[in-house]
């Protein structure tokens, strides 16, 4: 556990922010696809930490956490001033697997699934695309960051407000095809529905080269309470086991994801 | 010099602390955090025959000074308990004081998984009979609600066994008092309590259940007074050691219980909050000791004051 000072903590668009924590130690270890468990400072009547993806790391230690305000915890931490302390745990998590220099990465992100597959992106040695897809565009967010990073970002909005109107996985075929002469590795974040679709798509075309980032309602943060689990595939009668997203994920290969009932 | 070693009867502690079934996982999930030989006991995440999956998620909902759970006693079963490196293996290579929780749909599935750990009990200190899970079924709490079922299954387990028993009791119940003396009466060497209390959450908006159980089991800091009030109870109505937990945060929470007759504590939600609290409720403990010049835990068990 380390306590990390807030150094800013600002509106990046709507109800979205970006909180920066001063945790060296926390910054040097880890990976893409990692989170911290923070414990919100301040929040009233309420004790449990809150997970938060890992979206940013700079090597004079600042973290960086982009969020939705959502609920309570969120609420709170939407309001701590620069100077608040807040225990973090961290970084936790299995991390994606960063592309081989022969790998060109497809990101496919929901929502804020963006802040989650960020450092993918920042470290991966060849610049590839993101497909970023979200409900209006009020909703899409970081695109300036991974086109600074050199990556060619696509969007797709539920209502159409900007870029393609529907899924964002609509935008997936085109990619691929574009891109037939490249070893793909494909990279994934944002809400179950989209994510098991996926993995459905990827087992379907005998696809290992793709990671999916799964969580849960989440508690303890270790593996030990059981409460953040996912169906994944396994050796016994029911051809699946739950499985803990904080310990044994949150990055998932897209091939244990149990897509049936 | 304050000396922190609890007698248990059947064994000793090097120091009243344990964590609560359920909220350590096995030991292994905290092992990069501290060594584990520093807590009076591990009690590990309820074992049975067979491995289970647990309840559908959501598992959890937070509230008001604590959370619910139904996780539903997913588990590896006893065989992989036994053997796969991440349990009892390397529970034994820790060194710690380990408690093993066990569960079974029905009094011969207690006892299977009894025989189970009697027959590789190496580096067992004792089982703890958890007859109150309020999140399944079958088993569980079924057995901790009845005082016949109560002193049936404990009394064929103890015939198995001669591994201490401790017996898990449920606050789900009009007089705890009467299932501590069941229980004792069939050959638990003592009990712990309490459990959860049954609750539950509504979201106003979808008017569904927050967890997929529909009900849960309330712990954290909610439900201490409650905890408190039903080990001075039991401590009225058994003589046999008394394993305190309910809501305990700090040094201070645990000295509570102490004085109310525990023995010895457990921390539980407390962990997911920090997984040092236990080390600090030891350190509590300790000071607290020391500012009152007792020489030992036990000259504070069940010393309140009548009013």
């Amino acid at each position: 556990m380390k306590t990390g000072e807030i150094v800013s903590n600002r509106v990046l668009q709507d109800e979205y922010y970006e909180v920066k924590f001063y945790v060296p130690e926390i910054c040097r270890k880890t990976c893409a696809g990692q989170f911290v468990h923070v414990k919100i400072a301040n929040l009233k009547d309420r004790i449990l930490r809150r997970p938060f993806s890992i979206s940013d790391v700079s090597e004079d230690g600042i973290l960086t956490v982009v969020y939705k305000r959502v609920g309570k915890g969120t609420e709170t931490l939407s309001t701590l001033p620069a100077g608040t302390v807040c225990d973090l745990l961290g970084p936790l998590g299995n991390p994606y697997s960063l592309p081989e220099n022969d790998e060109f990465p497809v990101i496919i992100a929901g929502g804020y699934g963006s802040a989650a597959t960020y450092l993918i992106a920042k470290n991966s040695p060849a610049k590839g695309i993101l497909l970023l897809g979200a409900r209006s565009k009020n909703d899409l967010i970081l695109i300036d960051k991974f086109t600074a990073a050199g990556f060619d970002v696509r969007t797709s909005t539920d209502d159409g407000s900007q870029g393609h109107k529907g899924f964002v996985t609509e935008l997936l075929d085109r990619v691929i095809d574009e891109n037939k002469d490249k070893k793909i590795r494909f990279y994934a974040c944002g809400p179950t529905p989209m994510l098991l679709a996926l993995a459905k798509m990827f087992q379907d075309r005998g696809c290992n080269d793709a990671e999916l980032s799964l969580d849960h309602l989440m508690c303890c943060g270790v593996g030990a309470c059981f409460a953040c689990v996912v169906k994944v595939k396994a050796d016994n009668e029911d051809g699946w086991r739950y499985a803990r997203t904080c310990k044994e994920g949150p990055v998932f290969n897209a091939g244990v994801v149990y897509t049936g009932e | 010099m304050v000396d922190l070693t609890v007698d248990l009867g059947k064994f000793k502690i090097a120091n009243p602390v344990m964590t609560a079934s359920g909220t350590f996982g096995y030991g292994f999930e905290y092992k990069d955090y501290y060594d584990l030989r520093e807590l009076g006991a591990v009690v590990v995440k309820g074992i049975a025959v067979k491995p289970s999956h647990g309840n559908p998620t959501p598992r959890v909902a937070e509230v008001t000074g604590g959370m619910l759970n139904a996780i539903g006693l997913q588990g590896p079963g006893v065989d992989k308990f036994l053997h796969g490196a991440e349990y009892m293996p390397f529970l034994r290579q820790s060194g710690a004081t380990v408690i093993v929780n066990i569960w079974g749909k029905s009094i011969e599935e207690y006892c299977e998984v009894a025989a189970r750990l009697e027959a590789e009990r190496e580096g067992i200190a004792a089982l703890e009979v958890n007859i109150s899970c309020p999140n399944i079924k079958e088993g569980g709490i079924a057995f901790g609600t009845d005082l016949k079922l109560a002193h049936k299954v404990v009394s064929e387990i103890r015939k198995i066994t001669t591994l201490p028993l401790i017996t898990k009791l449920s606050p789900n119940v009009t007089c705890i008092a009467d299932f501590a003396r069941a229980v004792v009466d069939a050959g638990s060497d003592m009990v712990s309590l309490i459990n959860t209390l049954t609750g539950m959450a509504i979201n106003i908006e979808t008017r569904r259940p927050y967890i997929a159980n529909i009900t849960g089991g309330l712990s954290g800091p909610a439900i201490k007074p409650v905890a408190v009030r039903m080990v001075y109870e039991v401590a009225q109505a058994v003589d046999v050691p008394i394993i305190g937990m309910g809501g305990i945060m700090s040094g201070e929470d645990a000295v509570e219980f102490l004085l109310a007759g525990a023995d010895a504590v457990a921390v539980g939600t407390a962990i997911f909050v920090d997984p040092y609290t236990p080390l600090r409720v030891i350190k509590g403990i300790q000071e607290y000791l020391e500012i009152h010049n007792c020489k030992s835990v036990s000259e504070i068990v069940g010393a309140m004051e009548k009013p």
